[in-house]
């Protein structure tokens, strides 16, 4: 992926965040909130061209790295805050989104972009578990956001507090249905992540099912996320949800890190299909 | 100052009490008729009346404040006490003031712009209202939309109804499919809950101890009458739930709280305690899910945006005296102008009446073409000459400088009035020590 590209589509995010940032200190002037619409809309066309561009020079195998996912999950993240942005009227939420953005992109930014050598049969079959996976991730990032909205908000309210924020931030009620949505919606792609991940096991790996640590994480959060979705059902909401979903964000991203900065940890990295493949022509 | 000038004559909540404001208040025919007879009165010029519930002004643009005091005295004898009066300069900074909401009992409540709107449409309407004052009106409210826009003057809540609809906006968002509970008779619970009735509720509730009294407010406030003794299940129908009965104790207590949260399946509930002393344990807001608001809290908010709009009201002020400056000078620039008409026509009649000697002089030496041309170049000597003088004097006028106008008439031999040119050749004009004593009474009339 061009990393050149990555830096432009960046820099735009910064654009869109200053903007929203502003508008969340200057409510009156909405003006302000769109033309943070607008170039993060610009931001996220140029960084598809980025991964565009990757896509087309090394067949995708960038985006298995964790730089990689990263600025996968970041174009997701930023695609699926267009969208809500389009559906609900809730600007000051950008606020939150946009440098939530920029901390996650740019440690990205610096060094050589590296393309490992992943056996094309991995990413071949994997293409769209990871991106259902890193579309997952992004939507639990999002809910990460506003759920922390969600807990400001609920200070101030509950403390009596009708200061700045009180007034900027959106209601109780209104954050706590996005915060829900979008984790039914991320748990949604996280389980056609797993189902398309142990198609894949069974193709590459002749196993559906392996102690990999990578794997037994991914069914922990699975299963976190999934409680939450029932929880929903027997009236868990607001407060309670909200620190639910921040622990699950915070749970996934440590484990995430964890099982990519450990070499060896897993073979959800390194040498993925090699020792695979020896194993299962034995 | 003498000659026409403004003048206001008035009484407001600062200076006297409702009983005199309420008998002097006008509206409708009554100030219609007031205004025609105002100007009909020798030496007004134009007249308006502003009548509030907080204030009753008479502004007359014109000889004397006489007739607007007269205004108030044949209507209410003991008014003359509560009087304030105000001419000139000073009574157009009233006006602005009074516009933005400066002089108001709430500073920065949005409703007296309009009513002094309205009081210049009737004016206007009843044909009070002339040039002045319709030059000074939208001054004024353009100061009033200045001062509402650039300042924070106009924001925050002022009341505790407000207060409550907005407290319940943060939580639920809108109230659609959502039920508010009434408890108790008092009068603010009532003027809150049709507020919050407002922002789309589903149902009203009204209980109350008197089955009689809460079925009329019931009806007042568009609800359903329920049994006092079921409070316990309405907490659980209920999302927000308006306290305001007189009872010495809790009515509210934590414990019945608790147990309706559990029923409610921990579906956010917001209490808010009108009643003093209070109805509802404090303890309650300590619950998950259950926001606990009393009068204080909601004071707290009220006195906060008062705080923050006496803060404001600096900045307002300022903008009001620019805004005034700016009236005056326009004004002054404007009696500068009969000066520069009378300067140009002068000239005018000169430089025509030394072209047509000229080409008399000439006789039917020049043909149609070369006739144009002299008279051309008269106009245009003319145009150069008092280019520069015509752009200094619109410059001193505006800048609020009326000593160049009457210098510039005195010096030009310029009479008030528009009369034939004494003499219309050059040479008569520097020996003019004798017009020029009559002009500088002119000037000093022209700046008056």
């Amino acid at each position: 992926m061009s990393l050149v590209l990555v830096r432009i589509a960046t820099a735009l995010y910064a654009v869109a965040a200053v903007l929203y940032v502003a508008f969340f200190s200057r409510p009156r002037h909405l003006r302000l909130a769109s033309a943070g619409f607008w170039a993060l809309l610009v931001g996220f066309a140029v960084h598809a061209g980025a991964i565009g561009a990757g896509c087309a020079a090394h067949g995708g195998r960038e985006f298995f790295t964790l730089r990689g996912g990263v600025v996968l999950a970041a174009w997701l993240g930023a695609g699926a805050y267009l969208v809500l942005a389009r559906l609900y009227r809730m600007p000051s939420v950008g606020a939150f989104v946009t440098p939530l953005l920029l901390v996650v992109l740019t440690p990205t930014l610096f060094g050589e972009s590296d393309a490992p050598a992943v056996p094309a049969e991995v990413v071949r079959h994997s293409a769209f578990h990871v991106t259902a996976a890193v579309l997952a991730v992004a939507l639990f990032g999002i809910a990460c956001g506003v759920s922390l909205m969600y807990l400001l908000q609920e200070r101030e309210v509950k403390g009596k507090r009708f200061g700045a924020l009180f007034s900027r931030l959106p209601s109780l009620d209104a954050l706590d249905q996005l915060n829900q949505r979008l984790v039914r919606v991320g748990f949604v792609a996280f389980t056609v992540a797993l189902v398309l991940g142990t198609v894949n096991a069974v193709a590459l790996w002749k196993t559906a099912w392996s102690w990999d640590p990578q794997v037994v994480s991914s069914v922990g959060i699975w299963l976190l996320y999934g409680a939450m979705v029932q929880l929903r059902h027997t009236g868990w909401h607001g407060r309670r949800y909200a620190l639910l979903t921040v622990t699950g964000f915070v749970v996934l991203v440590g484990a995430m890190l964890t099982l990519r900065v450990v070499p060896g940890a897993t073979r959800h990295s390194g040498s993925y299909g090699t020792v695979v493949q020896a194993e299962g022509t034995e | 100052m003498s000659g026409r000038t403004l003048h206001l004559v008035g009484l407001s909540h600062h200076s006297a009490p409702l009983e005199v404001r309420e008998r002097l208040a006008l509206s409708g025919e009554a100030l219609r008729d007031a205004l025609v007879e105002l100007r009909a009165t020798s030496g007004v010029d134009e007249a308006l009346v502003v009548s509030t519930c907080n204030r009753v002004e008479v502004l007359v643009y014109g000889e004397g404040e006489g007739a607007a005091r007269a205004f108030f005295t044949a209507r209410a004898p003991d008014a003359a006490a509560h009087l304030y009066a105000r001419e000139g300069t000073q009574a157009v900074r009233h006006l602005f003031r009074v516009a933005a909401s400066l002089d108001s009992m709430v500073v920065g409540e949005q409703q007296i712009l309009g009513q002094v709107k309205e009081a210049y449409g009737l004016a206007s309407g009843a044909g009070a209202a002339g040039p002045y004052l319709s030059r000074l009106c939208n001054r004024a409210f353009a100061a009033a939309k200045r001062v509402r826009t650039e300042t924070e003057v106009g924001r925050g809540i002022t009341s505790l109804s407000q207060v409550a609809v907005e407290l319940v906006e943060k939580i639920f968002g809108t109230l659609t499919g959502r039920a508010i509970l009434l408890l108790g008779a008092g009068k603010m619970g009532a003027l809150s809950a049709k507020a919050l009735a407002a922002l789309g509720a589903d149902r009203v509730l009204v209980a109350n101890r008197s089955a009689e009294r809460g079925l009329a407010l019931a009806e007042a406030v568009g609800g359903v009458f329920r049994d006092f003794a079921e409070l316990p299940h309405l907490l659980t129908e209920a999302d927000v739930v308006i306290v305001s009965t007189g009872a010495p104790a809790f009515v509210v207590t934590r414990e019945m709280v608790g147990v309706a949260m559990k029923a409610r399946r921990r579906r956010s509930l917001c209490l808010i305690d009108l009643s003093v002393p209070r109805n509802v344990d404090p303890a309650c807001g300590e619950l998950a899910d259950v926001y606990g608001y009393d009068v204080d809290d909601l004071e707290r908010v009220v006195s906060a945006t008062h705080e923050a709009r006496q803060g404001e009201a600096g900045r307002a002020e300022a903008i009001v005296q620019v805004e005034v400056d700016a009236f005056e000078r326009e004004r002054e620039a404007r009696a500068a102008l009969p000066v520069l008409a009378q300067l140009r026509r002068h000239a005018e009649q000169i430089a025509l009446a030394e072209a047509e000697r000229t080409l008399a002089h000439l006789g039917g030496a020049l043909d149609d073409r070369g006739r144009k041309s002299v008279e051309a170049m008269a106009r245009a000597i003319v145009n150069k000459l008092l280019h520069g003088p015509t752009a200094r004097l619109k410059a001193a006028a505006s800048s609020g400088d009326t000593a160049l106008p009457g210098a510039a008439a005195q010096l030009f031999g310029i009479e008030g009035e528009a009369r034939e040119p004494a003499q219309p050749r050059v040479e008569d004009k520097p020996p003019g020590a004798a017009e020029g004593g009559e002009s500088r009474e002119d000037g000093v009339r022209l700046k008056a």
